[in-house]
């Protein structure tokens, strides 16, 4: 890879690198820092990363490891246990920003294989055979943290959602 | 796809980076380059120094050896010099012998 595809490779895919790594972590600012992290780190093995299909596959497995890496050396600890969940069955109104919000800050809080997969699955649009060639685990591994993250998030949100519906709407002048 | 899949896809769909996102990560590819250049010129010195050592040392060992054997054959000429002086001596011990021989056939010829 010459200097000049790199830097193609960069604009090409900043948006991609950024976004897993904002996910992850729901902080721009780290999510800047190790999507930097990762070009500046596929920079350094250009020789041996070729372009076009392996260089995307390289850049998502890459980022998610750096995030792993950089929550296991931070003190990012906001995890939620995926054992014992509820079964829910209804489903989650019409999206809305706040209830968008409230899906990545649920994302972002799941311990970190499972936060990586769901972000492979639902932001990268990647199939399970996929995420286990990137996550290098097997499907059945990622169907089950995909299940269960998937389970997770859709009881806390909906939690979220009954409460908001519970509350009294406040104006500004009471 | 259930409206929860749909709520979950737009919630994590790619995200813009800052503007300046690219140049910011080709000009730290810039600064890598530029702390790597000295490492090779370290890693260079530091070669540099070994073949030089290396170099040193067989020089400094073939000089030994070379001493070695210059030593070794002053000796054997020495060995040689005092080998053909002993000779010498031996020889003119056997000439004078011979000689006293010849003499005394000689006296007895003319006694005869």
């Amino acid at each position: 890879m010459t200097k000049s595809d790199f830097e193609s490779v960069v604009r090409e895919h900043q948006k991609m690198v950024y976004s897993i790594a904002c996910s992850f972590f729901h902080n721009a600012a780290i999510a800047e820092e190790v999507a930097q992290d990762v070009f500046l780190q596929l920079f350094e093995n250009r020789n041996a990363v070729g372009v076009g299909t392996h260089c995307i596959a390289w850049l998502r497995r890459s980022t998610v490891h750096r995030c792993i890496d950089t929550m296991r050396r931070s003190s990012f600890k906001q995890e939620i246990q995926v054992d014992e969940l509820p079964e829910v069955a209804d489903d989650a109104p019409a999206a809305d920003p706040l209830l968008q919000e409230r899906l990545r800050r649920l994302v972002a809080s799941l311990p970190e294989t499972p936060r990586a997969v769901m972000i492979l699955r639902f932001g990268e649009d990647m199939d399970a055979d996929e995420i286990g060639q990137t996550l290098q685990m097997p499907v059945r591994t990622v169907w089950s943290h995909l299940q269960r993250a998937t389970a997770l998030i859709r009881d806390k949100a909906s939690r979220y959602l009954k409460e908001n519906e519970n509350e009294p709407v406040r104006t500004r002048s009471s | 796809m259930n409206r929860f899949e749909h709520d979950l896809r737009e919630s994590l769909k790619r995200r813009e980076p800052p503007a300046d996102f690219a140049d910011m990560v080709l000009a730290r590819t810039r600064v890598s380059e530029s702390r790597t250049k000295p490492w090779h010129w370290q890693w260079m010195a530091a070669a540099a120094m070994v073949v030089v050592l290396v170099g040193g040392g067989f020089m400094v060992q073939e000089q030994r050896r070379e001493a070695r054997r210059q030593a070794s054959e002053e000796q054997k000429k020495e060995e040689l010099l005092v080998a053909l002086r002993i000779t010498g001596s031996k020889l003119r011990l056997v000439q004078e012998r011979l000689s006293a021989i010849q003499q005394r056939t000689i006296q007895l010829q003319v006694e005869q």
